[in-house]
């Protein structure tokens, strides 16, 4: 499925130390007619060489500043560049590109300024439940915290209008920009859909992913960022 | 006399140093302030200090002096994490727009 003709869709995928499988990703996103900004995090190996290739536009952070604050490097390059939607995925092979379709279709069917993938309304394969039980800690928190009653908090596929988009401010340059995120939604006042998608993990994707020590990180940066300006 | 000056001395510069960060970090500047005027009350008045003591279980006035002095400098440490990260946002933001600056399409999209 192709978008349609006129539709300036950017898709922000943000990397580090990726080489490995960003070409693949890269690829597979392109093949879905999209245009893709991959944001080299200041990554030690080839992944902006190999995202160039596969053809992405290529921003390199000169130093490694975390996942939200490339994400939000992203999303910036992508306003600059005139996108009327943004779309968030993941570098490590995780996402599906056709779901970035269903994304933008319930953005538009619910008129919607947010489309928030969630793996537990749609499937998440080869999931461990050590890791389902700490993400489904985690959208606790951020349903206490945010009063969002969402069912996935740390998913990074995500779909936004340019109203949106304009609208986030990520300052959590590292893992809690999810949950920074959401309640910059919550804020805004803007509305936004929940969407099934399907997260499909690999033995590559878990070694990258978030373990249990990085939900102390989280709750140090979420409770630091409340005592200041 | 002496030691009751220079801790006087000390915890006025706490309130000062409260103040001056009030603005970037509210609540840190509160309890900081809070618990330098609670310092200079005993300093100044330890029978109370030690009333109060015996009553939450220290047993002499002068140790409570101690903990409310030590409480004034984990908020000053808590203070300077903050500092370290507003440092760090602005060196994201700089980042970010050297990164942007620098930003070339090695392939152009459709």
């Amino acid at each position: 499925m192709r978008p349609a003709a006129g539709r300036r869709i950017w898709i922000v995928i943000a990397a580090y130390n990726e080489a490995q499988v960003i070409a693949h990703v890269v690829a597979d996103v392109r093949r879905h007619g999209y245009r893709v900004v991959v944001v080299d995090d200041g990554s030690a190996d080839a992944t902006a060489e190999a995202a160039a290739k596969a053809g992405a536009m290529v921003v390199q952070h000169p130093v490694n500043l975390g996942q939200g604050a490339a994400l939000q490097t992203g999303i910036e390059l992508a306003l600059r560049e005139g996108a009327d939607h943004v779309v968030t995925f993941d570098a490590d092979g995780q996402h599906r590109a056709a779901d970035i379709a269903v994304l933008l279709d319930a953005l538009a069917g619910a008129n919607a300024d947010f489309a928030l993938g969630s793996r537990f309304l749609g499937a998440s394969i080869n999931l461990p439940p050590s890791r389902r039980l700490l993400l489904q800690a985690a959208t606790w928190f951020t349903r206490v915290t945010t009063g969002m009653l969402v069912t996935d908090t740390h998913n990074g596929l995500r779909a936004m209008t340019r109203r949106g988009a304009q609208r986030i401010k990520l300052r959590q340059n590292r893992m809690a920009h999810a949950s920074e995120l959401l309640d910059q939604i919550g804020r805004s006042g803007l509305t936004y859909v929940e969407v099934p998608v399907t997260i499909e993990y690999s033995a590559y994707s878990l070694a990258k992913g978030q373990k249990l020590g990085d939900s102390l990180d989280i709750l140090v940066d979420l409770s630091a960022q409340k005592l200041h300006r | 006399m002496i030691a009751q000056v220079i801790l006087s001395i000390l915890l006025l510069g706490i309130v000062l140093y409260a103040y001056h960060e009030y603005r970037r970090a509210p609540a840190i500047a509160l309890v900081a302030t809070l618990a330098a005027g609670t310092g200079l009350y005993f300093v100044w008045i330890p029978a109370h200090a030690t009333l109060l003591a015996e009553a939450v279980g220290i047993g002499r006035g002068v140790d409570l002096v101690l903990y409310i002095w030590v409480a004034i400098s984990l908020l000053v440490l808590v203070n300077l994490h903050l500092k370290l990260r507003t440092q760090m946002e602005v060196i994201t933001v700089l980042a970010r727009e050297l990164a942007l600056a620098k930003a070339h399409a090695t392939s152009t999209p459709k």
